[in-house]
Formats: structure tokens, sequence, C-alpha cells
């Protein structure tokens, strides 16, 4: 293999590691907070969280400019201030992966949340247990295999992202470019062998993630 | 005994296609909210633990506000230190029998907790079950748990919604003294929701009775069979025998009334008396059991000695067992009072025997004044 798809695996690994622990720590509380509470822009938020599983992921990727970009909403004043951007660096990578992937995690686990008997949660507050304590010793353990199977599926997305990451963080070889982006520099300057063992690798990890997303769904029935 | 000591209920709630109004209290005994799915017997339970809160009124347990509208006072759940049992029991699915006892007590240092929950484990008899989970308990088993749960922690009022309704019927009767013995033993004050006026009786002291989202009725047990406030009430209560007549007079003592072609005569409540005027529409029943045949040996009727006296044919008749249920057709022409016949007439299967109601249709029927009850509209 060469230098460039190591560190594509490399860069691939860590970016989808990464994009999914955020998703655990932010899309598993939206999920509850969908699930459970009646607050104003509630299907504002939904309808946001849920828009980068339609929209053509570049699209995405457009709006993440927008909002991150050296001119962006955010990006401006972050730059005017420190001189550093997040676009075209591999951090970049990571928000694409983090957003691309929030849909399936936070639809997967407010569905698993959702099935879970009130009574129970009513039961607890009557036991003298607040919300919170409620969430964490009740709902959540109980919507555990649930809120897992979507962070694996996350993580399957997050592993394969391509459009929003090209936009957002390039495709630098040994920097941004991630293992599908490799695939694709591979096949343009016909290094047909070395997309080939890519293709192998992320098809084979693909598998494994239906295959373990599968069994918790089937245990959480 | 450890209970409230006085129990004041009064709140309104609107809900898309249904409005709540309830005001009752009760003392330190145990309750039933009875009346028909949809009544909002529940949804007060849920006002009462703080799960639900009201549009307006208050909500006070043994002189603690939990909840006051015009005080701006609304405790949370967490706060009202209450013992809800639930409909299906709501047990913990993921924890064992032992740590969903122990689950109201997680604030309590170690050691106190564990010797509380196996007290607990240990008064309800559920000690082989400690490690096991709910969904591997039987019915009774796990409404022994759910009950345990709610006790744990010393409530000072325990709810239970539907207690029994979770159960097949063979085992109601078993869970039912269960229950009873659990409840008496532990000395809690009690608010229990039931659509099963069986139930209600069995287990509360005292009845609140709703209909469509209003008590039509609250008093001690005895009270609301014997005198039921109003027709709706008699009919929820499963009464038979609710007939319409037109009032003759009425004095302090007495109401005289016009039925099917002859005069009756009830005893007025000496407590409510009730004053409608001559002509008036008038409803009343008549008990099954309290309507004497007049036996044909004994020479003629003896009118000091019976009142309200007719005569019918036994139509049709229903084996009970210990009793038997004879539906009389009385001999006035015109529309029986109760489609096929007038008045149902309940006989003790002895009676039915050396009587020979089976060979012989046709009786005289004779009603004391007393067991005729004048129901107020």
């Amino acid at each position: 293999m060469s230098p460039d798809t190591v560190s594509a695996v490399w860069l691939s690994a860590r970016v989808a590691v990464l994009a999914t622990a955020l998703n655990a720590v932010i899309g598993v509380p939206l999920a509850y907070l969908l699930a459970r509470r009646r607050f104003r822009g509630r299907r504002v938020v939904d309808l946001l969280v849920t828009l980068p599983l339609v929209l053509p992921p570049t699209v995405t990727g457009y709006y993440l400019i927008a909002l991150l970009g050296r001119r962006g909403l955010l990006g401006s004043p972050l730059y005017s201030l420190t001189g550093w951007t997040i676009a075209f660096t591999w951090y970049a990578a990571v928000i694409a992966a983090t957003v691309m992937a929030l849909p399936l995690v936070v639809r997967t686990a407010r569905a698993a949340i959702e099935s879970v008997d009130r009574d129970l949660e009513r039961a607890a507050y009557t036991l003298g247990r607040s919300e919170w304590q409620t969430a964490l010793t009740i709902t959540l353990p109980l919507a555990r295999n649930g809120i897992l199977a979507g962070l694996v599926l996350a993580f399957a997305r997050a592993l394969g992202e391509f459009g929003a990451t090209l936009m957002l963080a390039g495709n630098i070889p040994g920097r941004t470019a991630t293992v599908p982006l490799a695939i694709y520099t591979a096949m343009q300057t016909g290094e047909s062998g070395q997309a080939l063992v890519l293709v192998g690798l992320l098809t084979a990890l693909s598998c494994a993630v239906l295959v373990v997303a599968d069994r918790l769904g089937a245990e959480a029935r | 005994m450890s209970g409230p000591r006085g129990l004041d209920v009064s709140i309104a709630k609107r809900l898309p296609g249904f409005s709540l109004e309830a005001t009752w209290s009760a003392g330190d005994e145990v309750v039933a909210l009875f009346g028909a799915s949809g009544a909002g017997k529940t949804l007060t339970l849920q006002c009462l633990a703080g799960l639900v809160t009201p549009d307006r009124g208050r909500i006070a347990v043994g002189g603690q506000v939990f909840y006051d509208s015009a005080a701006a006072v609304d405790l949370p759940p967490q706060s009202r230190r209450l013992g809800y049992v639930f409909q299906g029991y709501a047990l913990f699915p993921h924890l064992s029998v032992a740590d969903n006892i122990g689950y109201g007590l997680r604030d309590w240092p170690r050691d106190p907790r564990r010797r509380r929950v196996a007290e607990v484990i240990e008064r309800l008899g559920l000690g082989p079950l400690a490690p096991r989970r709910p969904r591997e308990l039987s019915g009774g088993q796990q409404q022994r748990v759910a009950l345990g749960r709610a006790l744990a922690v010393d409530p000072q009022l325990l709810l239970l919604d539907e207690p029994l309704s979770a159960l097949d019927v063979p085992l109601r009767r078993q869970i039912r003294e269960e229950l009873m013995s659990v409840v008496r033993e532990w000395g809690k004050a009690t608010v229990l929701v039931t659509h099963d006026l069986a139930e209600a009786f069995h287990l509360a002291d005292r009845i609140v009775v709703y209909e469509a989202g209003r008590v039509v009725q609250q008093a001690p047990k005895g009270e609301i069979l014997s005198a039921p406030a109003s027709e709706a009430v008699a009919r929820l209560m499963g009464v038979r025998n609710i007939l319409a007549g037109t009032v003759v007079k009425a004095d302090p003592e007495h109401i005289q009334f016009r039925w099917r072609g002859r005069t009756l005569e009830a005893v007025n409540s000496p407590t409510r008396s009730y004053f409608p005027e001559p002509g008036a529409p008038l409803a009343f029943f008549i008990r099954p059991e309290h309507v004497r045949l007049i036996r044909k040996d004994r020479g003629p009727i003896d009118a000091t000695h019976h009142m309200n006296i007719m005569a019918g044919r036994v139509v049709d008749e229903a084996d009970f067992g210990l009793t038997w249920t004879l539906y009389v057709r009385l001999d006035e022409p015109g529309r029986a009072a109760q489609g096929e016949y007038d008045l149902e007439v309940e006989v003790p299967r002895l009676v039915y025997e050396i009587l020979e109601v089976e060979r012989d249709r046709h009786w005289h029927l004779s009603i004391h004044r007393g067991s005729i009850h004048v129901l107020p509209s």
C-alpha cells in the first residue's frame, strides 16, 4: 500500500471514531429531547437534524462551508480572531461526517426512547427520582440497543462519507483524503489496485456493521 | 398508622374532548374511585400524584398542600411521597425484584437501604424471587413487587390504578384478598381506581362515583348502595328494578305515587326528605330480594301484614344456584315496565322449591314501603 493509502485508512478510522463519539454526545440527548419534551421549535430542530438524510451531500457541504468556512457565519469571526479556519483540515472531515451521520443516530435512538413505556418513567418520578436520574437509570438503559444500533450505523455512515467531506475538507492526500476520497483519486489516476484494496476494506467493514446493527435490533425486540 | 389524616381533592382539567371537574374528600381509609372507563378516575389519580397538572383547583393530603392554583403551589411528583401502583405495574424490566423494590431508596446509605429492601421482601413473602427479573414472575407476584416498591419509601398515601385488571379472572379473587391484607397490614390510606363494583366493595371503605368527568356521589360504601344519590348512580351500581312513576303526594314520612295503575307508598328519607309536586315524575327502585311472594296456604291476605300488594305471573326465570330470579309481569293491562316484565324478584332456592314456583306461576306480591327507594332526580 502506498503511504497515501495507509494515511487514508488511518485518517478515516480517526474521523469515524470521533464522529461517532460526537454523535453519542450530541445525538442521544437530542433524541431524548425530541422523544420526551414538547418545546418551542421542536419541529424545526427535528427538520434540521433530519435534512442531511435527504439533501444531496454536496448541498449539506455547501451549507457547512457557509457556516464554518473562512467567510462563513461562524467561520469568519473565528478567522478574524484566531487566523485559523477549520476548512481543509481533518477536523472539517470530522464535522462533515458528524452532521451526515446525526440523523441516523437521532432517528434510531428517538424511536427506541419513544418505545419505552412512559409509566416506567412516571413510576420513577413518584419514587423520587428526577428526570435526569430517570433518563440515566431507566429510559436510556431500556433504549440501549436501539441507541447502540444507531451509533453503529453512524460509524458506517461516517466511514463512507464523501460529498460533504469533499466540500468542507477538500481532498488533500495525507491530510484530508479519507478512504472514499482516496478511492476516487486512485481511480482518477489509474491506480486501480490501490482502489480495489480500499473498496474491499470498506465493503467488509460495512457488512460487519450491518450484522452488528441487525443483532442489536433483534435483541431490542 | 402513617396515614394522611385527610384528603381533599378539588380539581378541574380540560383535555381535548373531555373535561374533568372532581371534588371529593376522604379520611384515613381506603377510597375507591368507581366509574366506567373514561370517566376521569385515572386522570384524577395522576393529578394527585403530580404526573398531570390540573388547570385549576386544590389538592391537599394530610394538611400538606400539593397543588393550589390560587396560591401557585404545584409540588412535583418527586416531593409528594405517594406510592403509585400503576395499571400493569410498570416494573423496571431491566432490574431485579430487589433492585425494583430498592429503586426509591437510592439516596439512602447502603446498609439501611439493604435492610429496608430485605424487610419489604420478607413482609411481602418475595424472598426467593429477589434476584429474578419481573418478566419471570406471575401476575400476582408482579403486583406484590409493585406494592413493595411503592411501600418501601413509606409513602403517606398509596395510589392503586385498576390493581386487578391485569390479572386473569380466576386469579383475581385470590390476589384481591392478598392486596387487601397488604393494604390493611401496612395501614396505608389508599386511593384506588376501579371500574369493577365488586372490587370497589371488597377493597374500599368509601366510594367516590365518577360519571363522565364528574363526581356524582361520594359516601361510605354501605350508604351508596342503600341510598344512591340519583338514578344515574343507581344504574352505575347495577341496581335492578329502576322504575318510573308519578307523584300523588309527599309528606316528611311518606311518598305516594302511581305506577302501573296502582298507588304505591314509599318511606321518605328521614335525613333528606324529598317533596316533589303532585304529578311530578319520580324514579324509584325496588331490590329484587325485597319483593315478597305471598304464601297461598295461610288464608286470605292480611293487609296489616302486607303492603303495596300486587298480582302477576312469572313469565321467565333464571337459576343462579343459591337463588332464583323470577321475571314477573303484573296483571295490569298495558305495556310492562321493563320490556316483557314489570319486576325482577329474587327468591332463595329453598323458597322456590317449597312454594313450587316451577309449577305455580301466578302470585300475589308485596313490598314493604321501606324497601321502595325513591331516587331524587
